[in-house]
């Protein structure tokens, strides 16, 4: 029998304080950011990439931890952006927290019964079916003109104030504003989700992942603990879209499509699966090189495509699995 | 006297194949139970279909009184009712330590703090550490099950079912690919087990088998043949033909 219970080995280390410290000084570099750098572009396409860093994160909670493919992660992003912003256009131009609210609470509805499906399978029927669901949801966005401004997208959406106990911040209109918003939320997100997946519930979507037939052998009720799995993306793809929405101003089909599904599961490859930092880290090399490609040709995807190949040929676990190579060379 | 766990014609049908034919077996809640046959005897079905695996074809399945026929196998676990596998299945990229400590974890609860850390559950981790010590598995908890001997992997697998706390433990070839050593360890162990809970075993090695059994239920062609302690089976008739062919 142990005696001494604090130092159970066998357990991962929880997070030194080298990590805390780690993670507060990019948060607050970020922080500082716009104040000492008044390039507004690129302050701009860093709050893009926090954006699709959270939606890819999320995704990685899917794949790297539960151990589901989901190829239309984005329907979800889109599903809480429209309906942020359609809550914003048609009840209340100027109730932020609100519409944030009733936008994630809504993705979280739809995720619901489409994960009640969804849990009933596993591997490639899996995979299949969040296509399934992805395409007819990319699809009536895309039709339902009357509600969503179909091909155009949605228009108009206003830029509410940030109000913190009646005290106002900012404005979501504001590149400096929103991008500080994204920073805060992404933060939090990201904080949460790693506190939550280094639990006991952690532990259980990870055995899941590692060996489903067996989990359910040591008594867990697989397809209950997907659906949580599922859940927590999805809610964390809707606050994403909430976010997406607010910085935008707009949002049309495109976003919801099966390419832009594949973008971000090639964010989660390229950043590496199953750490969550990596998909943040994903996005960015992602968005970048797609601005970076944009400037220079419209074709953007082909160079893009060939970018993605040559990364995932030399890097196959991502930029996670370089740190680690790097890790291992340095120590021989 | 309501039987512990007992099947009613049991069936199991795969295409034109009869695997499970019939079986009416008593289980008692304590012992050693072998159950023992020749390749496809259908050892692996029957234990498959009472443990939840697939569905029976036909007939029934009763644990302490109550139906449990075709439930879900988590409800299964749950009511104590645990098994290795014949081919290795362990949670792979996972430590050792780990792999034991869920199934502990599944069984104690706590699945659902998400917000706390795993180390907070400490029961859950103090057994982990007793069922490892138990095994002889302490010296190799943090490494990753992928990582582990063959034989080691196999003493992995009954150290994940014992984490269930079973009332009945179904252990299929728990010892096929150990050494000799881990096999004396492990058949004592699973001896010594069977003094507080019911063991239903599946083994190949007959000197085993013979040695540690309370009763040997024995399987040809999906129903069985025989049943009785181990002297009786050591000369059944029947049971000889089966295994060496009508000449023996
Ligand atoms: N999933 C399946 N699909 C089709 N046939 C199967 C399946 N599982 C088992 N069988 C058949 O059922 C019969 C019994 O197989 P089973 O695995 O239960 O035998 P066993 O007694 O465990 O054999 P062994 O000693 O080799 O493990 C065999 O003829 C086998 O081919
Ligand atoms: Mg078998």
């Amino acid at each position: 029998m142990m005696s001494d219970i604090t130092s159970i080995p066998g357990d991962r280390p929880s997070a030194a304080p080298i990590k805390i410290f780690g993670f507060a000084a990019i948060f607050l570099a970020l922080a500082i950011l716009p104040f000492v750098w008044d390039n507004r572009f690129y302050i701009s396409l860093i709050t893009q990439i926090m954006i699709y860093g959270l939606l890819a994160m999320s995704l990685d909670v899917l794949l790297g931890y539960t151990g589901l493919l989901s190829f239309m992660h984005n329907a979800y992003l889109g599903i809480g952006a429209y309906m942020v912003g359609l809550f914003l256009i048609h009840v209340s131009p100027t109730s932020l927290w609100l519409a944030c609210l009733v936008g994630v609470i809504f993705t979280g509805a739809v995720a619901l019964p489409v994960g009640w499906v969804q849990v009933r399978t596993g591997g490639l029927a899996f995979a299949l079916l969040t296509l399934a669901f992805g395409m007819m949801f990319h699809t009536i966005v895309w039709k339902w003109y009357s509600v969503t401004g179909g091909d155009d997208g949605l228009m108009g959406v206003p830029s509410p104030d940030i109000q913190l106990f009646r005290w106002t911040v900012g404005n979501t209109g504001d590149p400096t504003h929103i991008y500080l918003l994204t920073l805060v939320v992404v933060a939090i997100c990201f904080v949460l989700t790693r506190r939550i997946i280094r639990s006991p519930f952690g532990a259980v979507l990870e055995a899941i992942r590692e060996n489903e037939e067996r989990a359910a052998f040591v008594g867990i009720n697989v397809r209950r603990y997907k659906l949580y799995g599922w859940m927590l993306a999805c809610i964390l793809a809707g606050i994403a879209g909430a976010l997406f929405i607010l910085y935008k101003g707009y949002i049309g089909p495109t976003t919801m499509s099966a390419f832009a599904g594949a973008g971000v599961l090639m964010m989660v490859l390229l950043g590496g699966m199953g750490s969550l930092w990596g998909p943040l880290i994903g996005a960015g090399i992602f968005i970048y090189i797609q601005d970076y490609i944009t400037t220079m040709t419209e074709h953007w995807e082909i160079y893009l495509g060939l970018v993605v190949i040559l990364l995932v040929l030399f890097m196959p676990t991502g930029f996670v699995g370089m740190g680690s190579y790097l890790k291992r060379m340095r120590r021989n | 006297m309501e039987a512990f766990l007992c099947t009613d014609d049991l069936c199991r049908q795969f295409g034109g194949v009869t695997a499970t034919d019939c079986v009416c077996i008593d289980i008692e809640e304590s012992g050693l139970r072998s159950i023992i046959g020749p390749n496809g005897a259908g050892k692996t079905t029957f234990i498959n279909i009472i443990t939840g695996r697939i569905p029976a074809s036909s007939g029934k399945v009763f644990f302490q009184g109550s139906d449990i026929t075709n439930k879900p196998t988590h409800e299964l676990v749950r009511m104590g009712i645990c098994r290795t596998f014949q081919i290795t299945s362990i949670f792979q990229n996972l430590t050792v330590f780990e792999n034991v400590r869920i199934a502990r974890q599944a069984h104690k609860g706590g699945s659902l703090k998400i917000f706390s850390t795993k180390r907070s559950l400490k029961n859950v981790s103090v057994d982990t550490w007793d069922i490892l010590e138990r095994l002889g598995l302490q010296d190799q908890a943090h490494q990753e099950a992928k990582n582990l001997a063959y034989g080691d992997q196999r003493v992995l697998e009954v150290a994940i079912a014992m984490a269930g706390s079973p009332q009945i433990l179904f252990l299929d070839e728990p010892t096929a690919g150990m050494s000799p050593g881990e096999t004396n360890h492990i058949s004592r162990l699973i001896r010594g087990l069977a003094e507080e809970i019911s063991i239903v075993l599946v083994e190949h090695d007959m000197d085993l088998v013979m040695s540690i059994s309370d009763r040997i239920t024995v399987l040809h062609y999906g129903s069985i043949i025989a049943e009785g302690l181990p002297e009786e089976i050591k000369t059944h008739q029947m049971v000889r033909e089966a295994y060496l062919g009508k000449d023996a």
